[in-house]
């Protein structure tokens, strides 16, 4: 079953961020908890993880896009 | 899709690299949001939120959200300020209760629009959470309530174990970045609160760097603070909040920190805390502790 990644709200003030660069590729194994990518806020770098155990299928966004809140960012093959 | 940076503000240093787990966080605003309170880690959107919410710590900003100065550094709102909530003291004690905080940092915006400029609000805060937490260590960040000598007695005499006022800069940058406050009011203020309050009470400062300040300047600042004998100092990075904000200067390295806590612990510091994630209550419990198991 393919599970979507959407941006997490990472900074409390605004919901656009520049998105940093991809922690895992495609075809990567992907862990609960590994950091998955990183995106640039205002004030800090947010390593973002994974919730979800599998492989990493597609990345949807590259560095230095701007991405909204609730954007699909990433696609995970589960079970 | 691509799109043009809209800031020019210089790439960001590995060290700004900070985890957010959205669950924790999201469970701590709920709780927050649902008591109608504020805190100065979501109003200044600090980088550290991520940690502190995630283990369940926070500070509290009350008489917000909106401030009645503008200094140039600051992402809290600045505006048009509303009514003293009088129930807003109970809401925080009851937080700090149900967060089960052992140490609780209390923070306000700038009030220069109220008669007291706020110190009542601190004092009913400082007793409300001492009624519904007797065993919660409590520190104050206060604005300068203008040198008000009246206003630090009220706070005083309430009794909180740490009160703290932030200098925030070296002596020459500081009319650049704070409005209506000067750096000889704000150590007059840390002067007469460690003049007057009892010897249990900590009385703590913090600065931000890379606003342009030099090794000397800061030194200074340190010689001035100790000369009153201020007891805790905390050194961090600047990070500006936009582009309207006051222009970064550097991303100071990490060397020049150790260097400023050797040279701050030499002054005779109690505790100082100098890193680039530094913040004025990031990690306070720890550091009273340490003071206290000395």
């Amino acid at each position: 079953m393919i599970k979507e990644v959407h941006m997490p709200k990472l900074s409390p003030k605004s919901d656009e961020y520049f998105f940093g660069k991809w922690d895992k590729q495609p075809g990567d194994t992907v862990k609960t908890g590994d950091v998955l990518f990183e995106v640039e806020t205002e004030k800090a770098i947010s390593q973002v993880e994974s919730q979800e155990d599998g492989i990493l299928k597609a990345q949807e966004v590259a560095t230095g896009d701007a991405t909204k809140v609730g954007d699909l960012v990433a696609k995970i093959e589960v079970g | 899709m691509k799109t043009e940076r809209e800031t020019t503000a210089p790439v960001k240093p590995n060290w700004l690299k900070v985890t957010y787990d959205q669950k924790k966080v999201d469970k701590m605003t709920d709780l927050l949001s649902g008591l109608n309170l504020n805190t100065v880690c979501a109003e200044a959107n600090c980088p550290n939120l991520g940690e502190c919410f995630g283990s369940g710590s926070a500070s509290f900003i009350i008489l917000g959200p909106n401030c009645t100065r503008a200094c140039r550094f600051c992402d809290i709102p600045h505006g048009h300020p509303k009514a003293v909530d009088l129930l807003e003291p109970l809401r925080v004690a009851q937080a700090t209760k149900k967060l089960g905080l052992t140490h609780v940092v209390v923070t306000s915006v700038d009030r220069d629009d109220l008669p007291d400029l706020g110190a009542d609000q601190f004092v009913r805060t400082i007793n409300a959470i001492k009624k519904l937490n007797p065993n919660t260590t409590i520190e104050v960040l206060t604005p300068d309530f203008q040198g008000h000598e009246d206003c630090l007695d009220k706070v005083i005499a309430a009794g909180p174990d740490v009160f703290n006022h932030n200098m925030e800069t070296v002596r020459s940058i500081t009319p650049k970045v704070r409005n209506r406050a000067t750096y000889d009011t704000s150590l007059h203020v840390l002067k007469y609160v460690k003049e007057h309050a009892p010897k249990t009470m900590y009385v703590k400062t913090g600065i931000m760097l890379g606003l342009g300040e030099t090794d000397d300047e800061v030194y200074q600042l340190m010689d001035d603070l100790r000369a009153i004998d201020v007891d805790f100092l905390t050194i961090g990075q600047y990070v500006q909040p936009g582009p309207k904000n006051y222009t970064l200067r550097e991303w100071v390295p990490m060397k020049r920190y150790q260097e400023y806590y050797k040279q701050a612990m030499k002054r005779g510091f109690k505790f100082v805390a100098s890193s680039p994630l530094v913040r004025s209550s990031y990690k306070a419990k720890e550091e009273l502790e340490a003071v206290e198991n000395q």
